[in-house]
């Protein structure tokens, strides 16, 4: 991996035809401007991520494996009816994440 | 509308009940028009069967059986899209269905997309795939795996049927 240090400003080229420009640093994120051909797509990674995931679960998607995915989710539910809609909470139950470990 | 699908025969449905994806979803950029089909026996699953090609189905899980403090984080970009406020996030089962695509691979633990949901305005259909760079979520989120997956595989046959 190549690794170069730029100020904002500063570009670097990767061949003769796409250039990457710094236009602003803030802290943990940059911005950058890509000129690039048409025929060379710019995309961030995660569209690449997400694309495969896409292709990966369109691939497998058939009613049994939706029946034995539904089979697991409600085992693991163990009976509690986990309808799509908000879950229900009640207001009385006392919340028990504050417990306090000094015994 | 009618339509012909690979894995559920002939649907039926309304003109209102198709979700519009103006920009398609990554990797299937031509698919614009989705339709979801509930059925009692895999809830809370829901399929998205594609009105242009009979054989892309996907499977889907509502975020929050998930995750259910799930977050959204959609772009303002993505918002426009939805024909939606950009100076709030909407809010999930009121404003916006919110879907995460599901990944089931042959002896895989199947993974959920959480950092790019499927987002669709309530009031007007329209969706889109939101990719939600800063959210933190994975592309492969690992859904629970029942402790005991034996007594789970013994009720239901092995060696699925493969329809054509």
């Amino acid at each position: 991996m190549l690794i170069v240090r730029r100020r904002v400003g500063q570009a670097i080229l990767i061949g003769d035809q796409v250039e990457v420009d710094v236009l602003e640093i803030q802290p943990g994120r940059v911005k950058l401007g890509v000129v690039a051909p048409k025929e060379i797509p710019v995309i961030r990674a995660e569209v690449k991520l997400t694309r495969q995931q896409n292709l990966e679960a369109a691939g497998g998607a058939t009613p049994e494996k939706a029946a034995e995915l539904a089979e697991r989710l409600r085992s693991r539910a163990a009976g509690a009816e986990s309808g799509s809609g908000p879950q229900q909470e009640s207001p009385e139950r006392p919340r028990n994440d504050e417990v306090s470990r000094s015994a | 509308m009618r339509f012909q699908t690979r894995h559920f025969g002939i649907i039926e449905f309304d003109d209102d009940a198709v979700f519009q994806f103006p920009a398609g979803l990554p990797g299937f950029e031509d698919e614009h028009e989705f339709v979801a089909l509930e059925q009692p026996r895999i809830r809370p699953i829901v399929f998205l069967q594609s009105l242009k090609r009979p054989d892309l189905c996907f499977i889907t899980l509502p975020v929050q059986t998930i995750e259910p403090a799930y977050r959204l984080s959609v772009s303002a970009e993505d918002l426009r899209l939805l024909e939606l406020p950009e100076d709030r996030q909407p809010e999930i089962g009121k404003q916006v269905l919110c879907l995460a695509i599901v990944a089931v691979a042959e002896g895989q633990t199947p993974t959920a997309n959480l950092l790019a949901p499927l987002v669709i305005n309530l009031a007007n259909r329209r969706a889109v795939q939101a990719i939600m760079s800063d959210s933190g979520y994975s592309h492969r989120h690992p859904l629970p795996v029942p402790a005991d997956e034996e007594s789970v595989c013994s009720s239901c046959a092995e060696g699925s049927a493969r329809q054509s």
